[in-house]
């Protein structure tokens, strides 16, 4: 499964870090993270790792293979 | 250091489940930093709480719940408060419920010691709450329950528990949940009812003017637009505001640097984190930086990730600051928890690799200072499995995999251990862990792999310790008795070189030890030693460590009773077994559940055979460390006495049939075997080969004795069989289970010859032995000759009540007859009376009681005779002939 994780602001490198296997654009004032999801479990992980980081998810979708 | 429960004047736990000691701080309202702005509004919604059972405050990270919440219970007058900070993600219920009793007593909620205690960590018992929700409901005034970071709870069980707790105890317990995420309440009921107070993250938000004044306790004086802009840009979370506030205080323009902060587009707590750190000197940088891996902390531990020794002053400073740091209280402190993930991000990037080294430190300070279970936590970050398996060897907590409390937690800490871990306490930790399965094979690999490193670099004495008891396991589960002695001989010599503290604060391990080798005794039929070392365990101080152990002995203990013919004794071990389990809150059925099976062969003694089935059918699931060939023999011979009862001889010569894989051949085991597969082939008519059956088993045993006599019986030699018996004489050294066995057998004989008087005789002592015992089943399985007897008038006063229907009629011209439990002398009393016709009050009053315990007599009266009401209770009492 390939997700889209919308997130609001720009993240500095250390936070960036914190998602290594995912891909990530800047854009005006929003930072898209994206990538291999391996299952539920591990989406879960990492909408756990956005809020224990205090980040503000704007958008979370499916993207097509 | 962690502060201890210290007043341990009451019979109250003072650890929780894992064994280690309660930690105050978790109980304690959390302190307002002076810079703390109260915010009436939200105090007024929160006073809602009283008035509602359930209580949500919601919102993000940072948002000000923890702190709203505080500063709100500490203005409640006079009302009992019990705070409890919900500890890290993945607690089980076990500890969840320990930790919350424990808040309500810290609070000041009296509890009687006897509600419970939950003796494993990851279950508790329902009757715990039963018995919560009742103290709460009848409380005069309410107490207020507070749980923060309750989104830390996961266990979908705990919210149902808690649920529960919460609709019982009625306007006892006022809730509060402090959390991050919805909880798993079902809210909507609540709040269809009008029974929920909602704080959420919209309402916490600051306003304008809130955020004016905020930033006023902060020394800072802003311009409205400027604090209309910063709380856009933070959407007045609080947090984000009081970073702000933080960083703009350091900067020499406070202004500018909001402006900053307004133009800048990162995320908001990166952002602001980041300004604030750099404004730190490097040392309390690298501090914070290095402490974000701690959950609680004293200025010692953190000296320790350092190398410096400078903790206490930074920390001092850092917590009056209000930046990042919160002190809570007796020199602990802890990182906000939305700061520690970010500092650990931080750490990761600026310290690449350190993370293991400082969790190896962590974890070597924690073991120092008696911290096992954080210690083995940070060892397990580290990867570093020599030193988390050796802390957990040399701390002589291997019983850990086996006792309950903590076996699951350990279990998976190693669980990720890999296979290149070598040395003795690895391989100490996977035989217990293979063992703990029963994985006999695999366990006494890793173990000869132990014991062959422990000769080469003569081990510890704990970890030689350890090793004598997966010695005993091991032998116990595959039957090898001489084994276990010698292992239980090698660890006697052992516990002298261990220091007495260690075996003090690990009863398990003793308890444990004496159960594998009582029960590898009585595996190998000495009765008296495995007595003796059950015992020892079953009388020892009631403890949450030693439940499992202490249950499977009181079991075991049982089962000898059993097999001694003591049906009476047996039931009550087993029941003392069955309350041990209920009592810690363990798995029903837990432990080895041999208390079950002996609980069931009573019921088919006395052909009560619907609850032999049911306890059967319950204790199929038996703690895998435990199944050793006492249980699996147990269970095979129930079940097929069980066919045999049902008149199944086919399906109970399978049942008996598997030959156990034991190492050492066991007499009783052997002896019952060929018994019960005589009895069926004797059912069948195969009389030959009953009689070879028997021929091999040794007549010592009372109860092959008794088997063997009926057999030759059955074979026409009724002179033989007394003979045999008058030789052995079973009655002597068996209880009555043998004994009424061997009258039948007496009589018998003694009605073939045509000797009508003494066949009498022997049914009337057999019928007088076992009414107190109520053994139906010998008198079913005697055959017809007995009828008659049964049936005379003469015997009725020793057969009604328990054995006949009362009316003299054979059991096969009638339904069989009722199983009736016998009337106390109490109860007869009332019955009499109340075929007189009298009424409930005039009973009391001639009986000098109180209605209600004529009422309770009544219920139990209709119990026993199966009837509903006072005139069919007369009825049947009188077809009973009880009248």
């Amino acid at each position: 499964m390939r997700y889209e994780i919308r997130v609001d602001g720009h993240l500095s490198e250390p936070l960036i870090k914190v998602f290594p296997e995912l891909d990530h654009v800047t854009m005006s004032g929003q930072t898209l993270l994206f990538g291999h999801v391996v299952d539920e479990a591990h989406l879960y992980g990492l909408l756990a790792r956005c809020q224990s980081l205090g980040l503000r998810i704007l958008e979370l979708r499916q993207a097509p293979e | 250091m962690t502060v201890l429960e210290g007043d341990g004047t009451s019979e109250e736990p003072l650890a929780d489940p894992h064994g280690d000691p309660f930690l105050r701080t978790r109980f304690a309202v959390p302190a307002r930093p002076v810079t703390y702005l109260r915010r009436e509004r939200l105090n007024r919604h929160l006073d809602e709480a009283l008035r509602t059972p359930l209580t949500m405050v919601n919102g993000s990270a940072g948002a000000g719940k923890t702190l709203l919440v505080a500063d709100w219970v500490e203005r409640l007058d006079g009302l009992p408060v019990a705070w409890l900070t919900t500890e890290a993600a993945g607690d089980g219920p076990g500890m969840f419920w320990a930790y919350l009793l424990r808040a309500l007593r810290t609070a000041g909620v009296a509890l009687p010691a006897d509600i419970g205690f939950p003796a494993d960590a990851n279950r508790v018992s329902p009757a715990l709450q039963a018995r919560l929700a009742a103290q709460l409901s009848v409380r005069e005034e309410p107490v207020v329950v507070v749980l923060d970071e309750f989104d830390r709870v996961t266990a979908p069980e705990i919210a149902e528990q808690l649920e529960f707790v919460l609709r019982h105890a009625g306007p006892g317990l006022r809730l509060v949940l402090v959390t991050r995420t919805e909880p798993l309440l079902p809210l909507h009921r609540y709040r269809a009812a009008g029974e929920l107070t909602e704080i959420r993250g919209a309402e916490l938000a600051f306003t304008a003017p809130e955020a004016a004044r905020l930033m006023e306790l902060h020394g800072l004086r802003l311009p409205p637009a400027a604090v209309r802009a910063l709380v856009e840009r933070t959407r007045g979370w609080a947090a984000g505001l009081r970073l702000s506030a933080l960083a703009a205080g350091q900067s020499p323009d406070a202004e500018a640097c909001l402006k900053e902060f307004e133009a800048d587009r990162s995320a908001i707590a990166d952002f602001l984190l980041a300004e604030v750190l750099k404004r730190q000197n490097a040392e309390t940088q690298d501090l914070l930086l290095r402490a974000g891996l701690l959950d609680r902390f004293c200025p010692d531990l953190a000296d320790a990730l350092t190398g410096r020794t400078d903790a206490a002053p930074i920390l001092e400073r850092l917590s009056r600051d209000n930046a990042f740091v919160e002190h809570l209280g007796h020199g602990l402190y802890r990182l906000h928890p939305l700061f520690a993930e970010i500092l650990r991000a931080h750490l990761r990037l600026r310290l690449p690799g350190l993370e293991p080294e400082l969790h190896r430190r962590a974890a070597d300070w924690l073991r120092r200072a008696g911290r096992l279970t954080e210690a083995l936590g940070h060892g397990a970050a580290a990867d570093d499995w020599e030193f988390t398996a050796g802390a957990l060897v040399d701390d002589l907590a291997i019983g850990q995999f086996f006792t309950g409390p903590r076996s699951d937690a350990v279990t998976g800490l190693f669980a990720r251990m890999g296979a290149g871990s070598t040395g003795p306490a690895p391989e100490l930790v996977r035989a217990a862990d293979r063992l703990a399965r029963c994985e006999i094979d695999d366990g006494l690999t890793h173990l000869r792999r132990a014991r062959h490193d422990l000769a080469e670099d003569d081990g510890t004495a704990a970890a030689r310790l350890s090793c004598a008891l997966l010695e005993a396991l091991a032998a116990r589960l595959s039957g090898a008795p001489e084994r276990a002695e010698d292992a239980a001989r090698e660890a006697q010599e052992l516990r002298n070189e261990v220091p007495a503290e260690l075996l003090e604060r690990h009863p398990e391990l003793t308890a444990l030890l004496l159960d594998h080798l009582g029960s590898a005794r009585l595996w190998a039929g000495r009765f008296e030693e495995a007595r003796d070392a059950l015992s020892t365990v079953a009388d020892s101080a009631p403890e949450a460590a030693t439940a499992l152990p202490r249950e499977d002995a009181l079991g075991r203990l049982a089962l000898i009773d059993h097999l001694d013919g003591w049906p009476g004794r047996a039931e009550r071990k087993a029941h003392a077994a069955l309350a041990e389990t209920e009592r810690f809150g363990l798995p029903q059925p837990s432990g080895s559940g041999v208390e079950r099976l002996v609980l069931a062969a009573v019921a088919i003694d006395r052909d009560e055979l619907g609850q032999a089935q049911a306890l059967l059918d319950t204790s199929a699931d038996a703690h895998p460390a435990m199944r050793d060939p006492v249980l699996a023999a147990g269970r095979a011979l129930t079940t097929a006495r069980l066919h045999l009862a049902r008149g199944e001889p086919g399906s109970a010569l399978k049942a008996v049939e598997p030959q156990l894989a034991a190492a050492a051949v066991s007499p009783w085991a052997r002896g019952q075997s060929a018994l019960v597969a005589a009895a069926a082939h004797l059912a069948e008519g195969r009389t030959d080969t009953a009689a070879s059956l028997l021929r091999d088993v040794s007549d010592e045993q009372p109860a092959c004795a008794v088997g063997a006599a009926r057999v030759r019986l059955a074979t026409g030699r009724a002179a033989d069989a007394v003979r045999l018996l008058d030789r052995t004489h079973p009655e002597r050294h068996a209880g009555p289970a043998v004994a009424v066995r061997a009258a039948l057998v007496r009589a018998q004989a003694a009605d073939e010859a045509g000797d009508a008087v003494a066949a009498r005789r022997l049914v009337v002592r057999a019928l007088a032995e076992a009414r107190r015992e109520r053994l139906r089943r010998p008198f079913r399985e005697a055959g017809p000759w007995i009828r008659p007897h049964l049936g005379s008038a003469s015997l009725h006063w020793l057969t009604t009540g328990w054995l006949a229907p009362g009316t003299g009629a054979t059991p096969h011209t009638q339904p069989p007859p009722p199983v009736v439990e016998e009337l106390s002398g109490r109860e007869h009393d009332v019955l009499r009376r109340l075929a007189l016709a009298m009424s409930t009050e005039e009973i009391a009053a001639d009986l000098y009681v109180s209605v209600n315990t004529v009422k309770t007599h009544l219920k139990s009266v209709y119990r026993k005779l199966s009837v509903n009401r006072r005139n069919e209770a007369v009825r049947r009492a009188r077809e009973l002939d009880l009248l």
